[in-house]
């Protein structure tokens, strides 16, 4: 027997146990014991993948192997950060990394929707009880908008199982039958609206974006770090395989719609995340206008008439801005420990008293608005080039979010880290360390990973690329939008009336 | 591993990249471990250009490409492509790069955080061959915003400074919004032509765009410190001098210049016309706007504004040779101010206002023959460096019979000749204003040095090897100081342009032209400026005419935009964010469906009337026995 057969259930079920473990028994367990538990859960799915990686090279898609890898710095976060009742903070945060697991894992779609779900439950516990002030109005709004998303994509999902045909939730089942039969444009249509729609709040689309603010700025860092970082992926992810690749047509209907609302995102929450005062909030908006660009790469499927370039990009995207959201939300935990603040009035002069941390933080800010050398490049990149058949006037807004970020970036990092001393600054400088040694580690991994894969993107767009294009030939797609007007209209091409 | 010119090439951006990394990872507290390893990074790259150089035969072309990155129908490819432009930059920049390692060397050495100086040169040197060698446009943009960030990194080194803070900011984001068109602008090239690579779109020979031209164009504008985008470029030298010198007067901001010579046959004639015009009066305006600063760095500063205008003109004018050309004569004078600029802030234990030096002459004699020998070059003294390539680029506006652009750049050219003047007088001649410049002395050995080779030697002679064996001078040898492989193609056009010029007859009267602005312009300041010493004699006696060229009206123009248009939409977005989609929408949807449901269930459902329960019970049943009527009758019908 291959005991790589083993690799899937023992990531899953690690955490799920040792999660259980000290629920369970929590404080009856010795200090030395949880911390050996929870460090399984943590290290175990992330070695796992290690080792499929280096066995089968590239027989994961990125996503996966990633949500798998991220949780060895969120484990590192979390066990060494300082909480109440730190058993059950532990074994809450590995219930949802199981659940986190279980989504990318599955190939049933009840499942894909199951394990969300799943995980959502210990999210909003963990920021009912280890949030930060306005913790409960966040909690209540984050799990009333989260689970009504849910909802109407899970009615989505079971349209699209009915009308299908295909009679089963298995993924593959599922688009060998579509493939060979494509519904109804009708249908897609409306399958199409609700999954976007749903998917769209879990993801935080223009307008439906309103509970990530205030639920990454109140939550304990560690699930902002895996909610931002990976599970809001689940939505792209859903949208990607379930949308756009199952339902072209539908996509095209919906294409105008979601490129306005994608554009919501990066232009309206761009300037908003310009406004912000405070260092979480700030990283917490611009996580949402970081989606705005991966909308746009689906779009782009619809706009070059089936060229997986886009959707390639923004899987691309979605990987490094998890890396890189979870980087700086750690980052910002770090400097809110040394300083007791995270308004931009009260920092200031950081690097001073903690040049490391400020170089780190250089380097993540850098890395989030998209410098070259870092994965998010290859991601906005490739996505801006495949929109490249847009009116010029369009493809400007779209491309101008790389200034709109490096305005709220570089902001950010020169209110708390550069000018002289803020008073509270200068009054703790005595007492201010520069990063510890685990802090460094969390850094290091996440950093490491984003720079791996920005001067060698290979590494994660192999397997993409290969991924992409077969399960879906670009000959079957036939849809495509007016270059002109950006509107559907099937096979032909442009519009007649558009010279 | 053999040494041939592909992985040569390759080496070129391995060995920055590498050092980069050892000094920021291992030699970040060590006081020499970060010199020693960038300057060895410095020379080693020197070293492989030269060799590379001199094994290109005139007139050949490397060119290589791998590819990096595909998605779908995205390739991104990696590659290199060395001609003749892009061996002439490549000289100039390891070359000069090398010379200014050594340079920071005595100037940083009482920094604490050499090792981040060290580093940040080194990811310079790789960002900036990068652009040198990239054989395609995505590749080109990738390098250019390293560029951006490694100059983001090095204004920023004292960052506790709030003057470098803000600086460094406004510097990148600048960048971002010329990036912002020029990554357009490639975009729309691969959509228009299929293809970014550079030796692609020149067989082809395409048919122009006019917007992609001007789309690309922001870069340059950016890049290069051109209006618009200028403002970044005085405000940079809150960085260390030397970074000064190579980054934001020798190398990069020519990188813009370079850029758009590589791409010249993208331009179409409505783009060379915003470029002479746009650079022209940047040219003039910046020339004369040196006038109206105290702050020995930032009159300087002027200088690469209005040099770079001159290049830009002469690439609108049709002549991009002879914009490299120029491009590569400032690279030396240029620096050398800098590094004379530096050295006398060292000396003068970080004095930077001119009013507050004077008489440093006797004391810094190096500095000094260094510094007059850059200025006589900058201002064109005939047979120096700079006269080759300025004279050139005025001669090709009269060749051309572009009258007005002539007079622009002549203003140009007075402007520098004037602002020298001003600064020899102000800090070297004269006497000592301050206590500070009275107990100056000259500086060490690593940074006199550099003066003497790029300022003495190449400053001076640098124009020579353009000549060939044409002039007999020290026996031909001159020629040395430049590999041949880098001058082909601009000694060609030079000589090109000088018979033109002979037909025309105009020989005589460009050089007297030259020759009487040089008199006028140095004479008239040294004489003007000694009236006044420890003040700014221009202030003195028509301190209107000095408020205007102190030149603050474009950063009131921008910081108005900031503070009154810009933070005030994003502050009222930010509001209606919270109030009319969380709150209203959002929480009101939330608390109001709820209400409503609760609502129509005290009005209909809960009435506490007994009828009125009765009343529901029974059309819940009906309807129940209607649905399941007609499913059985369906189930009936079915079967049938």
């Amino acid at each position: 027997m291959n005991c790589s057969e083993l690799y899937l259930p023992l990531a899953l079920g690690v955490p799920f146990v040792a999660s259980l473990l000290l629920l369970v028994l929590g404080r009856r367990l010795p200090a030395a014991l949880q911390t050996l538990t929870a460090g399984a859960g943590f290290l175990v799915p992330a070695a796992l993948a290690v080792a499929a990686w280096a066995q089968f090279s590239c027989a994961m898609d990125p996503e996966t192997g990633y949500a798998y890898l991220v949780n060895l710095p969120l484990g590192l976060q979390a066990m060494t950060g300082e909480a109440e009742n730190k058993p059950v903070y532990l074994g809450l945060l590995l219930f949802m990394v199981s659940g986190l697991l279980g989504v990318f894992a599955s190939v049933d779609i009840f499942f894909f929707y199951f394990f969300h779900e799943f995980a959502l439950i210990p999210t909003f516990i963990l920021m009912l009880y280890w949030g930060g002030l306005g913790r409960k109005v966040a909690a209540i709004q984050m799990a009333v908008y989260l689970t009504l998303g849910a909802m109407v994509s899970l009615a989505g999902i079971v349209l699209l199982v009915l009308w299908s045909g295909a009679g089963s939730f298995n993924l593959l089942k599922l688009k060998a039958e579509l493939l060979a039969m494509p519904m109804e444009a009708g249908a897609q249509t409306v399958v199409f609206g609700l999954l976007l729609l749903g998917f769209g709040v879990l993801v935080s689309l223009f307008p439906f974006h309103s509970w990530a603010p205030d639920a990454y700025t109140e939550a304990p860092t560690p699930v902002s770090m895996l909610h931002a970082g990976v599970l809001k992926k689940f939505g792209l992810y859903g949208l990607i395989q379930l949308g756009a690749l199952l339902l072209p047509a539908g996509l095209a209907h919906w294409a105008p719609v979601l490129f306005w609302l994608a554009l919501g995102n990066i232009l309206l929450i761009g300037f908003v995340t310009m406004s912000q005062r405070h260092l979480k909030s700030m990283l917490s908006y611009s996580s949402v206008m970081h989606m705005g660009p991966c909308f746009l790469g689906i779009f782009a499927f619809a706009l070059s008439g089936g060229d997986t370039a886009g959707l390639g990009a923004a899987v691309m995207m979605m990987f490094a801005h998890g890396l890189s959201v979870a980087l700086l939300f750690a980052l910002s935990h770090a400097i809110y420990r040394r300083t007791g603040t995270l308004e931009f009035a009260e920092n200031g002069g950081l690097a001073k008293y903690a040049p490391v941390l400020g170089g780190f933080f250089v380097a993540a800010t850098m890395a989030s608005i998209g410098l070259p050398g870092f994965a998010n490049f290859w991601g906005e990149l490739g996505i801006f080039v495949s929109l490249g058949q847009l009116p010029v006037w369009k493809l400007v807004l779209v491309v101008s979010s790389i200034v709109i970020s490096a305005i709220y970036g570089l902001r950010a990092v020169a209110a708390v880290f550069f000018g002289p001393a803020s008073e509270n600054t200068a009054a703790r400088g005595e007492t201010i360390r520069d990063i510890s040694p685990a802090e460094r580690l969390v850094a290091v991994v996440l950093l490491a990973a984003l720079v791996a894969v920005g001067f060698y993107p290979r590494l994660v767009s192999g397997s993409l690329d290969a991924a992409l294009p077969k399960e879906f030939p670009p000959t079957a797609v036939g849809l495509r939008l007016c270059p002109h007007c950006g509107d559907a209209h099937a096979t032909t091409g442009a519009h007649p009336e558009h010279p | 591993m053999t040494c041939s010119p592909e992985n040569l090439l390759f080496a070129l951006l391995a060995i920055p990249l590498a050092s980069a990394v050892i000094s920021g990872l291992f030699f970040r507290r060590s006081r020499w471990g970060a010199p020693i390893v960038s300057c060895t990074a410095a020379l080693a790259i020197l070293v492989a250009a030269v060799k590379l150089l001199f094994s290109l035969a005139p007139g050949e072309t490397l060119h290589f490409s791998h590819n990096w990155l595909t998605l779908g129908s995205f390739n991104l490819n990696i590659g290199f492509l060395l001609d003749q432009n892009a061996a002439t930059m490549l000289f100039v920049v390891s070359f000069v790069a090398f010379w200014i390692h050594i340079f920071s060397v005595g100037y940083m050495d009482d920094d604490a955080a050499r090792g981040r100086f060290f580093t940040g040169l080194s990811i310079f040197m790789f960002s900036i061959l990068g652009i040198v060698v990239a054989d395609n446009l995505y590749m080109t943009f990738i390098f250019w915003e390293l560029v951006g960030f490694s100059s983001y990194m090095l204004i920023a080194h004292y960052f506790d400074k709030d003057y470098a803070a803000m600086a460094s900011k406004k510097a990148f984001i600048t960048n971002r919004v010329g990036d912002l068109g020029f990554l357009v602008g490639i975009i729309l090239c691969q959509v228009t032509y299929g293809t970014v690579s550079l030796a692609e779109l020149g067989a082809a020979g395409v048919e122009k765009s006019t917007l992609i031209g001007l789309l690309l164009m922001c870069g340059f504008l950016g890049k290069s410190a051109q209006f618009p985008l200028h403002v970044w470029l005085t405000d940079a030298m809150a960085g260390p001098t030397p970074v000064s010198a190579l980054i934001h007067a020798a190398t990069m901001v020519a990188a813009g210049v370079f850029f758009m010579v590589r791409i010249f046959f993208l331009l179409t004639e409505p783009v060379l016309t915003v470029m002479l015009w746009g650079c022209a009066g940047m040219a003039a305006l910046a020339g004369l706007c040196a006038l109206g600063q105290t702050d020995i760095k930032k009159s300087l500063a002027y200088s690469p504004l209005s040099h770079l205008g001159f290049m830009g003109a002469a690439i609108g004018l049709g002549a991009p040779e002879i914009a490299l050309l120029h491009m590569g004569m400032h690279a030396f004078f240029k620096a050398t101010l800098f590094l004379c600029s530096g050295s006398v802030i060292h000396a003068c234990h970080h004095e930077q206002d001119m009013t507050k030096m004077g008489g440093l002459w006797k004391k810094m004699p190096v500095t000094f023959v260094a510094f007059l020998v850059a200025s006589l070059s900058i201002c064109a003294f005939p047979w120096m460096a700079g006269w080759y390539s300025k004279d050139m680029i005025l001669s090709k506006a009269l060749l051309v019979g572009n009258y007005p652009a002539l007079a622009l750049l002549l203003l140009a050219a007075l402007g520098s000749a004037l602002y020298m003047g001003r600064m020899l007088q102000l800090v070297f001649l004269g006497k000592a204003n301050s206590e500070h410049a009275a107990h100056a002395h000259e500086s060490s050995a690593w940074m006199t040095l550099p003066l003497v080779v790029l300022g003495v030697v190449y400053s001076l002679g640098a124009g020579w090897s353009l000549l060939g064996d044409k002039v007999a001078w020290l026996g031909g040898k001159m020629t040395g100081l430049l590999p041949s492989a880098s001058i082909l193609s601009f000694a060609e056009e030079y000589h090109h342009l000088h018979e033109q010029l002979a037909e025309a007859g105009q020989v005589t009267l460009m050089l007297a032209v030259g020759v009487a602005i040089l008199v006028i312009g140095l004479g008239g300041a040294i004489w003007f400026y000694r009236q006044t010493p420890g003040a700014d004699a221009l202030q003195r006696k028509f301190p209107k005419a000095y408020f205007v060229l102190e030149y603050r009206w474009m950063d009131t123009l921008y910081n108005a935009y900031i503070a009154k248009v810009q933070q005030p939409v994003a502050n009222l977005l930010g509001l209606l964010d919270k109030v009319l989609i969380n709150g209203i929408a959002v929480r009101g949807f939330g608390a109001g469906f709820p209400a409503l449901l609760g609502l129509l269930s005290r009005r209909l459902l809960h009435t506490g009337n007994l009828h009125h329960y009765v009343f529901w019970f029974a059309l819940g049943a009906l309807l129940y026995g209607a649905v399941l009527l007609v499913d059985w009758a369906n189930l009936f019908c079915c079967a049938q």
